[in-house]
């Protein structure tokens, strides 16, 4: 037989509707556990009564405008792993392309990169990127394309390393890919700004 | 704090929220404010601890709007945020779980200043902030011993043994004389 009273952890079991039997048929039986566990559910009830508490100023603004911060934010990155995903696909696409068949045909698409490439140099220059403030994701990307115009540039300035009309034509049309890309994360940006 | 906003409205909401709905956003929050600073305040330290659990739950809410199931309680999930909020307050403020009661309650205090009756508020302020937890999850919110075993990281006996504890100090405390 076992004489003890029951332990505070049994008897919120029990409360709880968990018990082991020993402590049911115990409490039914021992007055000074059975007015614990009575206890023990007043107590549950009183806590339950508790007044609520009321915030002492309203957050809301604070909050909206934070959940905005983080919105554009998180759009401005997918955004830029889209355009950054378009530079690689147009760049693979320039790198796999069938070479010129003949003169003629080199020197029409080496004009009309070059054309490509000036026009939307301007647009790049209308857009005004040096006064827009870039995110860490953003920024690197434009950095990273800005290294590859630089190296791109470096290339047209030296006739040796490429030849023909042929090389002329791939790296135009790699230089007039990357300033797209450049265009499109601006554009991004500056789209993203005025949300 | 029972569920104010009733599920096909709360399946509307959070879809307009989701669809970049500012005023649905703000209508949440205004449901749900006094419950989840209330439940912060019975989690945390402070006033200002719960102000902060009450900015971290909502920016959670609307991170996570797509997170919600639509098929159970909003007031549910977003009471689970918030618990989970304060909870990993201790976690960063690397409250040391073993012993809690042990330790002299409240800070600066000692055994003898303890009135010979406190009244329950009293009572579960001076609890240690864990222990604290598991009494309002368990008692208040009707959390299992095993849910909130995993939302303080913690086992299942402790859970048990935490509540079991608080509850013998409180007895103390309340005037109710211990238990034999």
């Amino acid at each position: 037989m076992n004489d003890r009273h029951a332990t505070m952890e049994e008897l919120l079991a029990l409360r709880d509707g968990e018990g082991s039997e020993w402590c049911r048929e115990h409490q039914a039986s021992c007055a000074a556990c059975s007015a614990e566990l009575f206890r023990l559910e007043q107590l549950r009830a009183r806590l339950k009564a508790l007044p609520a508490f009321v915030p002492p100023r309203d957050l809301w603004a604070g909050i909206a405008a934070q959940a905005k911060r983080e919105r554009r934010s998180r759009w401005l990155r997918a955004a830029t792993g889209i355009a950054a995903a378009l530079v690689l696909t147009g760049l693979t696409a320039v790198a796999l392309r069938p070479k010129p068949v003949d003169t003629a045909t080199g020197q029409a698409t080496l004009d009309r990169a070059m054309a490509r490439s000036q026009a939307l140099e301007q647009t790049l220059k209308a857009l005004g990127p040096e006064q827009q403030s870039l995110n860490g994701d953003a920024a690197r990307v434009v950095a990273e394309l800005e290294d590859r115009l630089s190296r791109i540039d470096a290339q047209l300035g030296q006739p040796g390393v490429w030849s023909g009309q042929g090389g002329a034509a791939d790296l135009w049309q790699e230089r007039a890919g990357v300033l797209g890309a450049l265009v499109d994360v601006h554009t991004t940006r500056a789209a993203m700004a005025g949300l | 704090m029972a569920d104010t906003i009733p599920l096909a409205e709360a399946r509307s909401l959070i879809a307009r929220a989701k669809a970049g709905d500012a005023g649905a956003l703000e209508h949440l929050y205004r449901a749900y404010e006094g419950g989840v600073y209330t439940l912060a305040r019975r989690l945390t330290k402070t006033a200002e601890d719960a102000e902060d659990v009450l900015q971290e739950t909502f920016l959670e809410v609307c991170r996570s709007l797509g997170s919600w199931r639509g098929d159970g309680s909003l007031w549910g999930w977003v009471r689970t945020i918030t618990a989970s909020k304060a909870l990993m307050r201790y976690r960063r403020e690397k409250v040391r779980e073993a012993d809690e009661l042990d330790e002299t309650a409240g800070a600066g205090t000692r055994a003898e200043d303890v009135p010979l009756r406190l009244d329950l508020e009293s009572a579960m302020s001076r609890l240690p902030e864990r222990s604290r937890a598991v009494v309002w999850l368990h008692d208040v919110e009707g959390y299992t011993h095993e849910e909130i075993a995993e939302l303080m990281g913690m086992t299942t006996s402790f859970s048990k043994s935490q509540l079991a504890r608080a509850h013998q100090k409180m007895r103390a405390w309340l005037g109710e004389g211990a238990m034999e």
